[in-house]
């Protein structure tokens, strides 16, 4: 009886070894961006250092905008908000947008992908306005709906479907033949074959369309807000231009870039929880 | 037994997207009976999955139809469930849930207990309920295949499909699986078709085996019956008898397929010249000592004497290599067993009919029955020992061959034993085996004799493995034994070639009658690609005293091979019929009502005449007249039946017409 005793500190050594070791490596992959880092930081300094430079150095960034950096909660009222509440606003109207854009896009790029008819009629339609540039969509939704809030969420929207149906439509049709197989032979009824081997079989083109249409959305917004204005970290870097407060747009930047970045894990960990092991890409 | 699934001139026909025609499958016809196991075995690209796919109904014919218990298909469906090659199971579904969707939606009248009990049986069947609630991604190949066979059996289907359900196993689960299905098919009683390239999984799970020829216009090439008993044990069937000549006979199938696929590019094409419609010839012999007059023939030019100036001698392995060889035309001609080309005119063995013709008969005698040394050993030194051996051990089957159903090999062994009281399909077993392997298999102890032409009985008796029973000359001296053979349809379309071809074998066999020719013969034989045995062993009977190998002396046999004396070359109506009577005797073909229609129509004794008498030589046969074998039991042409009748043994005897004229020629 002394022997699992025996074993079991020793395993928890092993195990706390195990975890060291870890901790260990993951230190040593975050050395190579640290020093990518420090090194572009130089980079910038030594360019910036000049008396006539037209960019602040890094440490003029920082000292200009400690106030934004460490409280990002302010709220001056107008557009005067601290950069969490900027962010927060046009993460709103993203949400909004891509919500409408995933629930629509998926519909259709089921439809499509379903019915050669539709595919043959509409797919050329989709690939010619695909390729329109976000902010051409600003002038007409603004005229179609006469404010700016409706008219930025439009935008992100239309910009986020594209992705969404071509791959919802790509996944339908690329479900493989031994699946459609399977139905044929156990005689599937429609519903049947829908939830059991339609959506499953597509889920995995629809978060790779999800994730084109969240990056592409974050791109929208930016661009869209800094025209139609508000509140908004678009309309937070238009602004800061307009008054030389170039430290701003540079720390407003990283913001963007983080959140942005985070946006496309969150996709890309909703993915990993609903797809099984066989179907990730 | 009632036929389950019909595959009736099945064609299928895909459009190319450049405007043309892919005729993937062309006249498949095949019948299915309950139970039964049948595979799909040919090179890829054959059509095989094709043809499976046709059976589902996930693909449709273009002509032709799928009949399946009388009702076409048409449509995929759960009675015929398929086991796809690469599982197919749903990656987001557990194995539980895989399966339960199959019995769910195919078992909808069964309440939910009923349903979820047949899932967890099956689940247990296949040994995973561990795994159970895992998903595809987690679980090994080989579960993966148990969980689609599980899933397909689950729903209980008239026909399981599977297509190379074992190809992407390692060999130990394999192995394993193939049991289990095996077992698992037997319990339930499911019908089977599989299509697989792995011939001794074939042979392991089969009772047929469709062997399929290259696309385009694949076809079935030839359909092999596998008699090993069930329940069958792996190691057991490949210590069948017939397991190696079985699986020897499909590979050497397959590698014709494969030959034959490099040939098609450059068709072979009748080159006339000299008179004669074709003297480009491919001729197909066995290696045997009766092979002489094709390989004097070819040694001496007498081929070339008579006009056919590119003749090649083909080594066959099989006499069912030979056969097929003539049927598909792949040979022109060939030395064949007496019976073959009756045989083959009444579709032996539920083969289809194809009228052959006989215009030369090569040889007589020369045949013998050995039995194993060990037999000899317990006291067997004649028929009666070996009634009373077999008496003494009922419990234990004692295996004889012969080298093919229609061969006099089979016929007078048959005869022989049923003249001793014993039954050569219940008392013992009679086997076919390829001449040239007869002597491995006696030696491997899988049979305990056989009756096989030389050198193969010399060969067993200089190497101390067999004691020779009986030799023609003690059965019925001066029998036929190997003539030439051509389908009828060659026949007419060569009609001087084969006269030419007459009358060069015709020379042959009178210079191989030649005593004084017969050393010389001896030598050729022995040459590796003809014969290829010891000379010593060939020149038993042929040239020195025979040794029975049973202590006594060697004694020397008048005509223990007969080529030429004795008006031996003439095709002979009443031996015919005589064959045509013990074919029908052991049920390998019914017995013609029009017998002698079929007898005159493959005898052609018309055109040996015209050879014989081209060459100044006597162009009539024996005389006609009622004969009897060592037993007296007279033989009388004019009555076969009356013959058959005096038989103690011998099997149910079917009557029945032979249409020659409504036999379709490919």
């Amino acid at each position: 009886m002394t022997a699992p005793l025996d074993i079991r500190p020793a395993r928890s050594r092993v195990n706390l070894q195990h975890l060291g070791s870890q901790a260990v490596n993951w230190l040593k992959g975050l050395i190579a961006p640290a020093v990518a880092i420090l090194i572009f930081l130089a980079i910038w300094q030594l360019l910036t250092m000049g008396p006539d430079a037209n960019l602040p150095t890094p440490i003029r960034t920082v000292s200009d905008t400690w106030e934004l950096i460490i409280n990002p909660f302010f709220n001056y009222g107008g557009t005067d908000k601290g950069l969490f509440w900027q962010v927060f606003t046009s993460l709103q109207r993203v949400a909004l947008g891509f919500t409408l854009a995933a629930i629509v896009g998926i519909a259709l790029g089921i439809l499509v992908g379903t019915s050669s008819l539709m595919y043959s009629a509409l797919d050329p339609l989709f690939q010619i306005l695909r390729t329109v540039p976000p902010l051409a969509w600003l002038p007409i939704s603004l005229a179609a709906f006469q404010q700016a809030n409706p008219s930025a969420i439009f935008v992100i929207f239309i910009t986020a479907i594209w992705p969404i149906i071509i791959n919802t439509t790509e996944g339908v049709r690329q479900i493989p033949q031994d699946y459609n197989n399977v139905a044929r032979v156990l005689r599937l009824s429609k519903p049947e074959y829908f939830f059991k081997i339609l959506f499953p079989a597509t889920v995995p083109y629809i978060f790779t369309g999800l994730r084109i249409g969240i990056g592409l959305s974050w791109l929208a917004i930016v661009a869209a807000e800094m025209l139609i204005g508000g509140v908004g970290i678009g309309f937070f870097i238009w602004d800061a231009w307009n008054s030389s407060r170039i430290s701003d747009i540079i720390i407003a930047i990283i913001y963007v870039g983080i959140v942005g970045l985070l946006l496309d894990r969150l996709i890309v960990f909703v993915g990993g929880l609903v797809l099984p092991e066989e179907q990730k890409q | 037994m009632a036929v389950f699934v019909e595959v009736d001139h099945v064609d299928r026909v895909f459009k190319l997207p450049t405007g043309g025609e892919y005729i993937a499958l062309k006249n498949i016809d095949l019948q299915i009976h309950q139970g039964e196991f049948v595979s799909l075995v040919g090179h890829s690209g054959c059509g095989k999955s094709t043809l499976l796919n046709i059976l589902s109904g996930l693909d449709q014919p273009s002509t032709g139809g799928i009949v399946l218990e009388g009702r076409q298909v048409t449509e995929p469906g759960p009675d015929r469930m398929v086991v796809f090659q690469n599982y197919s199971l749903l990656p987001w579904l557990t194995v539980r849930e895989n399966i339960a969707l199959a019995v769910n939606r195919v078992m909808k009248k069964h309440p939910q207990p009923v349903r979820d009990r047949m899932i967890d049986h099956h689940i247990e069947m296949v040994g995973l309920q561990k795994a159970a609630h895992k998903r595809p991604g987690q679980i090994s190949g080989g579960m993966k295949q148990r969980v689609a066979i599980a899933r397909a059996l689950a729903i209980r289907p008239k026909l399981l499909l599977l297509d190379e359900p074992f190809g992407a196993l390692d060999a130990l689960t394999r192995g394993g699986l193939q049991e289990q299905l095996m077992q698992i098919c037997q319990e339930n009683g499911v019908t089977c078709v599989m299509v697989t390239h792995d011939v001794d999984e074939a042979l392991l799970l089969s009772d047929r085996i469709v062997l399929m020829t290259n696309g385009p216009e694949a076809h079935i090439g030839q359909i092999v019956d596998v008699p090993f008993p069930r329940p069958r044990e792996r190691m057991e069937v490949v210590k069948h008898p017939n397991y190696y000549s079985l699986r020897n006979e499909i590979v050497y199938f397959l590698n014709q397929q494969k030959r034959a696929k490099l040939h098609k590019a450059k068709p072979v094409v009748a080159m006339a010249a000299n008179g004669l419609e074709k003297v480009n010839l491919e001729l197909g012999f066995i290696p045997l000592v009766d092979c002489a007059p094709l390989v004097v023939a070819k040694e001496k030019g007498l081929f070339e004497a008579h006009g056919l100036s590119d003749v090649t001698l083909n080594r066959e392995p099989s006499w069912n290599a030979i056969a097929d060889g003539v049927a598909t035309g792949r040979l022109d001609a060939a030395m064949m067993v007496a019976g073959m080309p009756l045989g083959m005119t009444m579709g032996y063995g539920s083969q289809r009919p194809r009228p052959m013709v006989s215009a030369l008969t090569l040889s007589r005698n020369g045949n013998a029955i050995t039995f194993s040394k060990r037999l000899f050993d317990a006291g067997v030194r004649s028929l009666a020992d070996f009634k009373a051996a077999l008496d003494r051990r009922p419990d234990q089957v004692h295996t004889l061959a012969a080298v093919h159903p229609t061969s006099m090999h089979n016929l007078l062994l048959r005869y022989w034993l049923a003249s001793g009281g014993i039954d050569p399909d219940r008392d013992v077993s009679v086997t076919v085996i390829p001449p040239a392997q007869m002597v491995s298999t006696l030696k491997a102890g899988t049979i305990d004799g056989y009756c096989v032409g030389e050198p193969w009985n010399a060969r067993a008796v200089a190497e101390g493995l067999g004691v020779v029973m009986a030799t023609d000359n003690d059965i019925w001296p001066g029998h036929v034994e190997k003539v030439l053979g051509v389908t009828e349809a060659w026949a007419n379309q060569y009609p001087k070639t084969h006269v030419a071809l007459v009358k060069a074998l015709l020379e042959a066999c009178e210079y191989c009658d030649d005593r004084r020719n017969r050393e010389e013969i001896a030598a050729l034989l022995a040459q590796p690609e003809y014969v290829g045995a010891d000379e010593t062993n060939i020149r038993q009977g042929f040239v020195d005293p025979y040794n029975r190998g049973d202590g006594g002396e060697p004694e020397p046999v008048l005509n223990y091979i007969q080529f030429f004396t004795g008006k031996a070359n003439c095709p002979d109506v009443s031996e015919a019929v005589w064959m045509m009577t013990q074919m029908a005797r052991w049920g390998i073909t019914p017995f013609p009502r029009n017998w002698l229609e079929v007898a005159e129509r493959v005898k052609r004794a018309d055109i040996f005449g015209q050879a014989a008498r081209e060459l100044g030589m006597l162009d009539i046969g024996r005389d006609r007249r009622p004969s009897h074998l060592f037993d007296g039991i007279e033989f009388d042409p004019d009555d076969p039946l009356k013959y058959l009748d005096q038989f103690a043994i011998k099997r149910d005897l079917r009557i029945e017409e032979v249409p020659l004229d409504a036999v379709s020629i490919r």
